[in-house]
């Protein structure tokens, strides 16, 4: 590999690393959840902010891009955001709703002419990523009419289409992302389609399937119940996750967030490539769910061993 | 000019120009590094220029070997030597430790001290690690260096 190649990013990477301590740590979590009040955690928050503004992945972003414009592995990460906005999209378009207030941010896409896209099914205006799930998304959504349907198409197809351009870039990083990112979705889908006795048909639409779950069998597993389910994903390198989800779905989610976290922590070390820059944005993304968790555990009255074993690993 | 004359001339030549690369591209990726620090926080001007210098020292050392070299064969000071061919091989050959080691550790070094911008950004404390790792990398530089010397200056001319 060439000097310039092995040394792509130094200057993002090196910028990261000093952005790094203005990320939420272990310690600042527990101090949030020891606090007694809303005022007191937002006094806690606003002196770790200092005079910054106060993060946002969107702010996370506009930095990745500032030092890496052109990185296709970083792209990568925006397309759960891109896939859930065309979802939102195409519900407003057919129910003449307004989808600004469902839309997610940072996204690939132009939110301000998506629904004027559909609409004007034109298509060849939206990136490459989204095109075809658009098309086949919208034309089953408006014969069906079934947006349960429709969103677990687009669903599969944002995991199928993340692997297959992860796999495009060669980049390691990314493809076990893309994998785990898979994994996490179909076991998810599998298993709800299983409690709630979805069809073959409805299966095959929904899991997308990977290296590690093979999709028919997969699909077979959970229309012959949980059980067969359970049993089936623990001849699979996710038997641990498998166990949690059997005990709790949070804690599946949560065993699903730290699998990101330590492979986000595999590339903390590196002084070059995307995959430092790519485990920042992870690391930002995981801590703002953390103070979402944080706000919605506190304004539900959960008590703090709760809260504690919701919180996800962090990157600092 | 003889045929010795123009292969010691390009041992000279060899010598600035590798390890001139070698520090050009060190000190081009540790200043890459330093200005994404420097953009986060323009504190640390400082303490990351000093890791952006570590890497410049092999062009200097390249520099030495050829003026050295230069001065040995009378191509500086007007008084140039009448060199066979074995002397001119010799001469080259003797360019090369400093041309080659200087040119790859300059390399790496500015790879190590670009990473030692790392530690910089996350614990500037700790700064001087970095500078120290860096440093370790010149040693081969400083070596390469003194077997070149070692040899152009025991050629016989």
């Amino acid at each position: 590999m060439s000097f310039k190649k092995e040394t792509k990013y130094a200057d993002g990477v090196a910028a990261v690393k000093a952005m790094e301590s203005t990320l939420l740590t272990a310690g600042d979590i527990e101090q949030l959840i020891s606090a007694s009040t809303k005022a007191e955690a937002e006094s806690l928050l606003n002196a770790k902010r200092g005079s910054g503004e106060a993060l946002s992945l969107e702010s996370v972003w506009s930095f990745l891009q500032d030092y890496a414009p052109d990185c296709a592995e970083l792209k990568l990460l925006l397309y759960k955001n891109d896939f859930h906005n065309l979802k939102a999209a195409l519900k407003a378009v057919i129910s003449g709703k307004e989808p600004e207030r469902y839309y997610l941010r940072p996204t690939l896409l132009e939110l301000d002419t998506l629904s004027g896209i559909l609409l004007k099914k034109d298509y060849p205006a939206l990136p490459e990523h989204i095109r075809d799930t658009a098309e086949r998304a919208y034309e089953l959504l408006t014969r069906t009419m079934d947006g349960q349907l429709a969103d677990s198409l687009i669903d599969s197809a944002a995991v199928s289409t993340l692997l297959n351009d992860a796999e495009r870039t060669g980049n390691d990083f990314m493809i076990k992302y893309a994998e785990l990112t898979e994994a996490a979705a179909d076991i998810k889908t599998a298993y709800r389609c299983s409690v709630m006795g979805k069809n073959t048909a409805f299966l095959e639409l929904a899991v997308a399937g990977g290296k590690d779950l093979e999709k028919d069998q997969l699909i077979s597993a959970a229309l012959s119940g949980t059980e067969s389910l359970f049993e089936y994903l623990d001849t699979t390198p996710y038997s641990e996750a498998a166990a949690l989800l059997k005990r709790s779905p949070v804690a599946f989610e949560k065993w699903c967030d730290d699998a990101v976290m330590e492979l986000a922590e595999s590339a903390r070390l590196l002084s070059f490539g995307s995959e430092p820059l790519a485990a920042y944005y992870i690391a930002a993304e995981t801590g703002l769910k953390n103070l979402r968790i944080l706000t919605v555990c506190r304004e539900s009255g959960a008590d703090r061993e709760t809260i504690t074993e919701r919180m996800r690993r962090l990157y600092v | 000019m003889t045929n010795g004359m123009v292969l010691a001339i390009i041992g000279a030549a060899l010598a600035a120009l590798l390890a001139g690369i070698g520090s050009a591209k060190g000190v081009g990726l540790v200043g890459e590094a330093a200005a994404g620090v420097v953009s986060v926080d323009p504190s640390k001007f400082s303490k990351v220029l000093i890791l952006q210098l570590l890497p410049g020292t092999q062009g200097l050392y390249g520099l030495l070997t050829a003026i050295i070299l230069l001065s040995r064969i009378g191509v500086i000071g007007g008084n140039a030597v009448d060199l066979s061919t074995s002397q001119g091989w010799a001469f080259l050959v003797a360019a090369l430790p400093i041309a080659i080691v200087g040119l790859i550790s300059g390399m790496v070094q500015g790879k190590t001290a670009a990473a030692g911008v790392g530690i910089t950004a996350k614990k500037p404390e700790h700064n001087g690690k970095g500078i120290i790792m860096a440093a370790m990398v010149e040693t081969y530089a400083i070596l390469a260096l003194l077997i070149s010397i070692l040899m152009i200056y025991n050629i016989e001319v």
